[in-house]
């Protein structure tokens, strides 16, 4: 009988979940919305904070790339969310929750279009027109600070910091912490501005405003040998030699192996061993250093051995500490002692040995090629402490921002308001379906100032009508109307406020908002292949597949 | 978390492993995170105060420590909850920048919780708690500055510092012999004090316990002591005016740290190497004994036969001296660390007026005292009691006295202690709450009464009645305009705190009130919590 049957065709493995058509986008459209609910509240100078705990760890974040990636979201649609807000993180360090926000509303607009039955490509073509609008206007609105003076430039740089730290822990020491991160901003060549060479430590215990900026590097004291403490523990003007080398007694080769013959010879072996080690040391003493730092082990021989000839030593340093160290004292890193010159040795104002709470801490001060600076972040608990870094991380990220592009909006959702009055009036310019597209979009750029009104306990409603009748008025005086979350009216000037955000956070929220909206628009099929999906039920309960945020820099 | 479904019924999975995770939100959040951070604060309010109770610990191994030390105490516990974790920072970070005051300011926080979930019942927003409770923080700080007042230490023989040290020492199980501990602790850092850079290294203080004897025989030693004995038990047990070589090298024939076999074809050869070893172990010996020396202190082994070479050659041994001991005896004789023999000269020996063997009671333990050091810069505590328990606690309640009397030549403010201080800030807050006329007035007036809840605890532990006693001080304190009224926990007739001696260090108190503070406004501003289900 069998070959009376039709054969089954199998195109895809059994188990495979595919969906498509107008469904899959809406469903896609949801799964974002739920994601995105997770950080709405974060939203704000009233945003509040999220505590995830993963394993052991636990995280306390109001970051919206560090709370989406400790969520380990797996909808494939979703995770487009979560790649939006890291790429914000990466190219500007802050407003990841509002392009996040953004995103979702976008879609959650769009919706109604697609369940309508408009093609999802017309939706896209609407928004990106929409957002082309919107680009130009924001270039045109925002603030060149580039003419300035320098102290009103330095004043535009600390608003800013300030801005980005309105929504953290940091709120209400954000004078003292914007001080902080644009001294050590304006520490950086101003050509690169490279972020690592900004370092951040943090010691548990003291108050917040305990913390200090080195204006050279700072690092924990290392590991250290019997003889360490009678090492001097303070220089000026030093020799510092930077090593890549291990200053201890070992064998030379893993695998040699030595034949003795004659029992006179073992002294001989025992005599070269040591003569080894000490024909280093002594080529770095003779050499004049007065500062050894080492990225691997300095041993107990050699400790002393500094220790009688006052030097100090460090070993076991970290990499990025003693990259530090080289680019601010101007030294070179050696990786051997032949032929050491003094000329490859660093040199700083002062050196210092210090106890900061119940760690002692290497300082290099007054460095000559201070291209560098060091943050030392107090507080009270650990989670305190990461939180606290990573707000400062965006602030720093922002400063930088607003040191290359020198230019600003106003904050508090009013860039986001004049822009979406701008859309709305050229929406009624248009004829087809692009006008209801436009004025949707005008519509989802709303989400932000609501938000941020709604976060912070105020009446959304009453307070968006006031402000869009602010700016219906138009002309300059409307024009920077935000929410203002202290005052009675609960609108305000932002710009008269000094909520200032530099204009390229917004520029960049905006494109990969709309980028992402688009993308997710315009998926109308998902394979899901039935392995992949076995592989994560069998990975071991409390092991996240992806590193966890923490390590962000 | 529950799971949502979309049009066509099926489940969206957002999340990894969705079904097993727990999500609180909003108002439940605040009130689990405020539970469990006061169920924290609850089980140490018991240990506040000179009349607080011990908390007996137990490990997972069996080991038991009973304790009055607040950061102990958190840290055994072995908390799991992540709010309540943050209260054990919370506590040990007080541990680690003060050293003192570390159950106080666990019981500050609690309290401060304990005022921000009436508020949020009220349905004030957590964020403007948290702002009132900023407000009033900086006020209490500002206050604290002005009560605060100079004491010289160098005064009557540094008779504040002592009684300073009695403050900390009161509530702990030594409280009885808290004068002669005091003392000790004052003399010890008083030792190793710069007192022209008003810096103290706690390091070079040595705490060394040892079970046997009673309290009393807790003794401070000028010098150091080692849990070691001479390497020989007939070499000498004393040894006056000593010349220490202090070496990093064992009393063993050297070995190459290459690789290496030893070929050895005929008798005669082998008779060599025998020869040549013993070689060694005379011209060691030969050498320590050269430069002078008449005492060797060694960080590895002896061989046996080196070990009977020296005392034939009557020199006094030890071996197996630990690293930072080694170090320490360094610092205290100015002997420098030798790392091999063949470097052994006159210069780098230690010098010591004497160092000698001491003997416990009936027990056969021995230790070794190192004293009249050439630059004594290095002193070591020993402390007994009747058992491991009794000299663990009292390890811990003299570190607490230590670190108060750094405090104090760091910097001499004092504040009183007694629940007066707290009680003098919280007067001034609540004047000041009155002038705020937004809703931040209701939160700022609630840390009034957390603070409040400071000697309210500390009456209720003493077995007074706390809300008498409390408002008596209270009006007290108003009426008198004098803010050193606390309570009177030891019932001497008197609640004026200068009176009874209590002193606190200005900067314990003022971090105590920044750090509960700083706590707090973290978990009012945690409104989302994501945790696996499973606990």
């Amino acid at each position: 009988m069998s070959q009376f049957l039709q054969p089954t065709i199998l195109l895809l493995r059994e188990g495979t979940d595919t969906s498509q058509g107008r469904a899959q986008i809406v469903s896609n459209i949801n799964a974002v919305q739920a994601v995105a609910d997770v950080v709405k509240s974060t939203l704000g100078p009233r945003g509040m904070d999220k505590m995830i705990q993963t394993g052991p760890k636990v995280t306390i974040s109001n970051d919206g790339a560090t709370i989406l990636n400790l969520l380990e979201v797996v909808h494939p649609a979703a995770r487009v969310l979560v790649d939006i807000a890291k790429s914000q993180d990466d190219e500007v360090g802050d407003g990841t929750t509002s392009t996040t926000l953004l995103a979702a509303e976008l879609l959650k607009e769009a919706k109604p279009f697609i369940e309508e039955g408009i093609h999802p490509q017309i939706v896209i073509q609407g928004y990106r027109k929409a957002l082309e609008l919107a680009l130009e206007k924001l270039e045109g609105f925002s603030i060149n600070i580039s003419r300035d003076s320098p102290e009103d430039k330095r004043n535009t740089l600390l608003k800013c910091a300030q801005t980005a730290l309105n929504s953290k822990l940091l709120a209400n020491t954000k004078q003292f912490f914007s001080e902080l991160v644009v001294s050590a901003v304006e520490k950086l060549d101003p050509n690169i501005l490279d972020r690592d060479l900004i370092g951040i430590k943090n010691v548990t215990g003291g108050s917040v405003t305990d913390s200090f900026l080195v204006d050279g590097v700072a690092f924990k004291k290392t590991f250290s040998y019997a003889g360490f403490e009678q090492q001097p523990k303070r220089f000026e003007n030093p020799k510092i030699c930077l090593l890549n080398l291990e200053l201890e007694l070992k064998s030379e080769k893993e695998n040699a192996e030595i034949r003795i013959e004659k029992p006179e010879e073992y002294q001989q072996i025992v005599d070269a061993e040591w003569a080894l080690i000490y024909e280093k040391l002594e080529t770095i003493v003779k050499a004049g250093a007065q500062i050894v730092l080492s990225k691997l082990p300095i041993g107990d021989l050699a400790t002393q051995y500094f220790a009688d000839r006052n030097i100090f030593c460090a070993g076991r340093v970290a990499q990025e500490d003693l990259l530090r160290v080289q680019k601010a004292t101007g030294g070179q890193v050696q990786t051997t002692v032949n032929g050491l010159n003094p000329e490859t040795f660093g040199t700083c104002g002062l050196f210092e040995e210090v106890q900061v709470g119940a760690e002692r801490y290497n300082l290099f001060k007054n460095c000559p090629q201070s291209r560098t600076a060091t943050i030392v972040l107090r507080g009270g608990a650990e989670q305190f402490i990461q939180e606290a870094e990573r707000s400062l991380n965006d602030a720093i990220m922002i400063v930088r921002r607003c040191f290359k592009a020198n230019k600003i909006v106003a904050g508090g959702g009013a860039i986001e308001l004049e822009l979406s009055r701008y859309l709305r009036h050229y929406a009624r310019s248009v004829t087809g379906k692009t006008q209801y597209i436009v004025n949707s979009y005008a519509k989802a750029l709303e989400v932000i100032p609501r938000t941020i009104a709604e976060n912070a306990g105020l009446n959304s409603i009453e307070i968006m009508n006031k402000l869009r009748q602010r700016h219906a008025q138009g002309g300059d005086e409307g024009r920077w109307y935000g929410v203002d979350i202290n005052g009675q009216s609960g609108v305000c000037d932002t710009h008269s406020s000094f909520v200032w955000e530099p204009s390229l956070v917004k520029r960049n929220a905006l494109c990969s908002a709309t980028e992402a909206a688009c993308a997710i628009l315009s998926i109308d099929e998902t394979v899901k292949n039935p392995k992949s999906d076995q592989d994560t039920k069998m990975k071991p309960k409390g092991q996240p597949g992806r590193p966890p945020m923490g390590m962000r820099r | 978390m529950s799971l949502a479904f979309d049009d066509y019924g099926r489940p969206y999975i957002i999340l990894r492993e969705q079904g097993s995770k727990k999500r609180m939100k909003g108002l439940e959040a605040y009130k689990s995170n405020i539970l469990a951070a006061k169920a924290i604060a609850n089980t140490l309010s018991s240990s506040l105060g000179p009349k607080g109770m011990d908390k007996m610990l137990v490990s997972a191994d069996g080991d038991v420590s009973v304790t009055n030390d607040g950061a102990t105490i958190v840290e055994k516990m072995e908390i799991q909850h992540p709010t309540a974790k943050l209260l054990v920072e919370l506590s040990q970070s007080q541990d680690a920048e003060i050293g003192d005051g570390t159950t106080g300011v666990v019981v500050l926080a609690g309290k401060l919780l304990e005022q921000a979930l009436t508020l949020l019942d009220k349905g004030i927003h957590p964020l403007k708690i948290s702002d009132g409770f900023d407000r009033a923080c900086d006020v209490a700080i500002k206050h604290l500055d002005q009560i605060a007042e100079e004491i010289d230490i160098q005064q009557n023989d540094h008779e504040a510092l002592i009684q300073a040290a009695c403050t900390a020492l009161g509530s702990k199980v030594v409280s009885k012999r808290k004068r002669e501990l005091g003392k000790i602790a004052v003399t010890a850092v008083l030792d190793v004090a710069d007192l022209t850079r008003k810096d103290v290294n706690l390091d070079l203080i040595k705490i060394q316990t040892k079970t046997g004897g009673s309290v009393e025989d807790t003794r401070l030693i000028s010098g150091i002591l080692i849990d070691k004995d001479m390497s020989h038990p007939q070499m000498k047990k004393e040894v006056t005016d000593a010349k220490i070589c202090l070496l990093t090298c064992p009393f063993e024939p050297p070995k190459p740290k290459t690789k290496h076999n030893i070929n050895i074809s005929n008798a005669e050869d082998y008779k060599k190497l025998y020869q040549q070893e013993q070689q060694y172990f005379v011209d060691m010996v030969k050498l320590v004994k050269n430069s002078g020396a008449n005492i060797a202190l060694c960080q590895w082994g002896f061989d046996d036969e080196a070990n009977h070479l020296l005392l034939q050659n009557e020199l006094p041994a030890v071996r197996w001296v630990s690293g930072t001991d080694v170090e320490l005896i360094a610092m205290a004789t100015g002997a420098r660390i030798i790392p091999r023999f063949q470097e052994i000269t006159p210069q780098k020996l230690g010098k010591a007026g004497s160092i000698r063997e001491v003997q416990f009671g009936t027990s056969n333990e021995r230790m070794l005292v190192i004293e009249n050091c050439q630059c004594t810069k290095a002193v070591t505590i020993l402390i007994r009691g009747g058992s491991q328990m009794i000299v663990d606690e009292a390890k811990r309640s003299i570190h607490d006295a230590i670190c108060v009397i750094r405090n104090l030549i760091k910097d001499n403010r004092i504040v009183y202690g007694g629940g007066s201080a707290e009680l003098a800030c919280a007067l001034q807050v609540l004047q000041y709450a009155d002038e705020v006329s937004s809703v931040e007035q209701y939160a700022v007036r609630s840390f009034a009464d957390a603070l409040e809840g400071i000697p309210n605890c500390l009456a209720d532990n003493c077995g007074l009645n706390p809300i008498t006693s409390v408002a008596q001080a209270k009006s007290r304190q108003l009426a008198e305009k004098n803010p050193r009224i606390g309570i009177d926990c030891m019932e001497l007739g008197t609640s004026d705190m200068k009176e009874q001696k209590i002193y606190e260090t200005l900067s314990s108190k003022k971090q105590q009130i920044q750090l509960a503070t700083q706590v707090v406004k973290m978990i009012l501003k945690i409104d989302d919590v994501i945790a696996p289900d499973d606990y």
